[in-house]
């Protein structure tokens, strides 16, 4: 009926979408908008249609068998809400990046949280929408997953140069995806560490348009060279123009901590925090900055959230509940503290981590409570977990050393020191906090020593290695930086260092399976201790290369 | 949950817009049933249903300018998938009862940046408008006109009456009901898209039925 000219320009036989084929997932809590969806759905073709009322049933649906849309609204209710869910599928990767995300919202506010959030859904409704509008947005996304198969087959297989370059041939012969492609590509440069390269693209976005996500790429390009101060002024100005892209809030607290401003990082946290408050990682992230600033009350109560709002999510660890009780007992509330212990016991005990966060808290209790009896028995349970091998985050373990100290345990508590403090030789506020531990009881002079003993020898193996591979000695390198692994076993930065002089070494010296399989397990490492690290991707890339240079297939690598 | 007087106004009317939008879906669900009088009322309380849904999202849009003005969120998005998802829109609404045409200029870019959500709003406005007066037909359309985005909508209709061209030729404010309403409201729009100090604009006129044109920096 329709007199069309100039209208959707591509073949017919390359727009052709088998709708039968889709298998599409509907998550939303209201019944009657979940079934008008899929009857929605079912009018344009899609037949295979599975039902989630909340984020636990979509995730229990997607662990079931692989979809290719899913349709999810924002808000679900009491529990996660759509833009969590979201990442957790991602983050634990139950879905690729081929399926098809999108996102409905009834605020037009959340739209634009949602439409400006760093990890986005590929497309987004605004709620009420009629079908037509959502089958052509679906198309839409559908026709551009196809354009970037290439793109995205490469990214899986971690083979990051081919994908920029397939995103280089998008840039170059489709128009129509430049700037997704621009943006991809912009993303890999930073998770390579070629952040100049990063810088310039995000440049060449903005001189075409100065939209927020390019000026947002653009501040983080330019905070991992260092140059923090251009980075502040772009975000203050994507502030002003996006107020509600929560991103350049957790960013600017990156920006501030780099300029050591934890007061005005605090600040950046609590704004996005004030946008978006469900999401578990900017809460801890805002706890723990709090808490280095004395600020109890806040950091209690961002604590307090990423246990509230954080139920069932795979970024809550044991050592949340920690973190929560240590700032009650700092407020002198004991009973609060016990009270989070025994309302959480059960998931508490499920883990050996939980167990020695439950008697590493418990034994605090009793210490400030003066039932030391009961605190030597709490102790001497987490002594034993730790000698079973069990650790906590950094913060758990000196609580452990202080509890052990109240109960008379002096060796213990000078070994657990000794090894957090050669783990992080060069974080102030972890060695600070260990001084403060030492001089409450009455031990100045011996944390002192514990303090400098553990950080300047692994300081020395560490420089001493990284001279040597300056000086082109990377067989001695390897030697000293394996050493500091030995003594450093939970230290990014050393494992990250050895990583590398082992790769420069094979480089030079020729294959070495051993050596080689040292580097996959510290780099390993490096990822569990310090996740998302500027230098981890560039390092799992050279020694990729190295691999199939020397013709080494991984068993079980994708 | 605190509310003062205005905000209940705006949760309330943004609570009736989704249920309005329920009952949107539920209408169609109808089947045809091939009965003239019978699809000819559905259709229309399917129209008056979606219109009422576009209204209330604008009076929302609206509320909100008051305080601050509409802050568009500029992304890169192709004007060709935009004419397309219009033109199904607007069929769907027609429902045959008045031919829906498309066409984009050969000149016209791959992608253009603008508020996708923002315009879609306005162009559906003049496209409720269109199809409560047009004759038989109703044609959308994209080109280049003085280095901007042009989106169009254009109808066989008696055109726009005197007073609503002249209120849109001289930026002055327009009638608050009906098609001022709406219209002011696509004038917001087109002026809150903003690039390097060139601003967009609203064209009115009239050539063998109403002309209503989205100009976009």
């Amino acid at each position: 009926m329709a007199v069309d000219s100039g209208v959707n320009p591509a073949s017919a036989s390359e727009a052709f979408i088998d709708y039968s084929a889709l298998r599409a997932l509907v998550v939303e809590d209201y019944p009657g908008m979940r079934n008008a969806l899929r009857l929605s759905l079912t009018n344009f073709g899609i037949t295979r249609v599975q039902l989630a009322a909340n984020a636990a049933e979509a995730i229990y649906q997607v662990k079931q068998k692989s979809y290719d849309f899913i349709l999810c609204d924002f808000n679900l209710g009491d529990g996660r809400d759509g833009q969590q869910l979201l990442e957790e599928l991602r983050h634990s990767h139950l879905i690729s990046l081929e399926t098809v995300f999108m996102m409905v919202t009834a605020e037009s506010y959340y739209e634009k949280v949602v439409a400006t959030a760093e990890l986005a859904p590929d497309d987004y409704m605004i709620k009420p929408f009629s079908p037509e509008v959502l089958r052509s947005r679906l198309e839409s996304v559908l026709f551009r997953k196809r354009a970037f198969r290439d793109v995205y087959r490469h990214f899986q297989a971690q083979e990051l140069d081919a994908a920029i370059a397939g995103c280089d041939k998008l840039i170059q012969g489709k128009p129509k995806y430049l700037v997704d492609a621009l943006r991809f590509k912009g993303e890999l440069l930073v998770t390579l560490g070629r952040f100049e390269e990063a810088e310039a693209l995000y440049q060449q976005v903005i001189s075409m348009r100065a939209i927020p996500w390019a000026r947002l790429g653009l501040s983080r390009a330019l905070h991992l060279q260092n140059k923090d101060e251009a980075a502040e002024e772009v975000l203050r100005d994507v502030m002003e123009q996006a107020p509600e892209m929560v991103a350049a809030y957790d960013l600017l607290s990156d920006v501030c901590l780099a300029r050591k401003d934890a007061p005005a990082a605090q600040v950046a946290l609590e704004k996005g925090v004030a946008i978006s408050a469900r999401t578990v990682r900017r809460q801890q992230k805002l706890g723990e900055i709090a808490h280095t600033n004395g600020d109890l009350d806040t950091a209690r109560t961002a604590f307090s959230n990423v246990l509230e709002k954080g139920r069932h999510s795979v970024f809550v660890t044991p050592g949340d509940f920690g973190n929560l009780c240590r700032v009650q007992m700092e407020q002198g509330d004991l009973q609060g503290a016990a009270d989070i212990l025994k309302k959480n016991k059960s998931t508490l005990q499920a883990s050996p981590e939980g167990q020695l966060v439950m008697a590493v808290t418990q034994g605090m209790v009793h210490v400030k409570s003066g039932k030391l009896r009961e605190a030597a028995k709490a102790v001497a349970e987490a002594i034993a977990l730790r000698e079973r091998g069990t650790r906590g985050d950094a913060n758990l373990m000196l609580d452990m050393a202080g509890t052990c100290m109240a109960s008379g345990r002096h060796d213990e508590a000078d070994g657990i020191v000794g090894e957090v403090a050669r783990n992080a030789h060069d974080s102030e506020v972890l060695l600070a906090r260990a001084r403060k531990i030492y001089d409450e009881a009455g031990r100045t002079d011996a944390g002192a020593s514990v303090l400098a003993v553990a950080t300047a020898d692994v300081r020395k193996l560490n420089n001493e290695g990284v001279v040597l591979a300056q000086r082109g000695d990377f067989r001695a390198a390897v030697d000293k930086l394996l050493t500091a692994c030995a003594e450093a076993p939970r230290n990014p930065r050393i494992m990250m260092n050895a990583v590398w002089v082992i790769l420069k070494y094979v480089d030079q010296a020729g294959m070495d399976e051993t050596m080689i399989e040292a580097a996959r397990r510290h780099l390993d490492e490096a990822e569990r201790q310090a996740p998302g690290h500027a230098r981890l991707a560039g390092l799992r890339l050279q020694l990729k290369n190295v691999e199939s240079r020397f013709g080494i297939r991984r068993k079980g690598s994708a | 949950m605190k509310f003062d007087g205005t905000d209940l106004y705006a949760a309330l009317i943004h609570e009736l817009k989704n249920d309005l939008g329920l009952l949107s879906m539920t209408i169609d669900g109808i089947p045809l049933q091939g009965d003239t009088a019978h699809d000819a009322t559905v259709d229309a309380a399917r129209l008056l249903c979606q219109n009422v849904v576009d209204r209330l999202q604008q009076s929302l849009l609206i509320y909100k300018a008051i305080d601050q003005p509409i802050r568009p969120a500029i992304d890169a998005w192709s004007p060709h998938d935009a004419v397309r998802e219009i033109r199904d829109r607007a069929a769907a609404l027609a429902r045959g009862r008045i031919r829906v045409e498309a066409a984009l200029a050969p000149d016209v870019p791959e992608i253009w940046f603008f508020d996708r959500d923002l315009v879609e709003m306005a162009l559906i406005n003049a496209i409720h408008n269109s199809l409560a007066h047009a004759r038989s037909v109703l044609r959308i359309e994209a080109s280049m006109t003085d280095g901007c985005l042009a989106l169009t909508v254009r109808d066989d209709s008696a055109g726009y009456p005197e007073h609503i061209l002249a209120c849109v030729a001289t930026n002055a404010p327009c009638q608050s009901t009906g098609t001022g309403l709406g219209l002011q409201f696509s004038r917001l729009i087109a002026q809150s898209h903003d690039n390097r100090g060139r601003r967009g604009e609203l064209r009115l006129h009239n050539d063998q039925g109403a002309v209503f044109c989205l100009l976009l920096p």
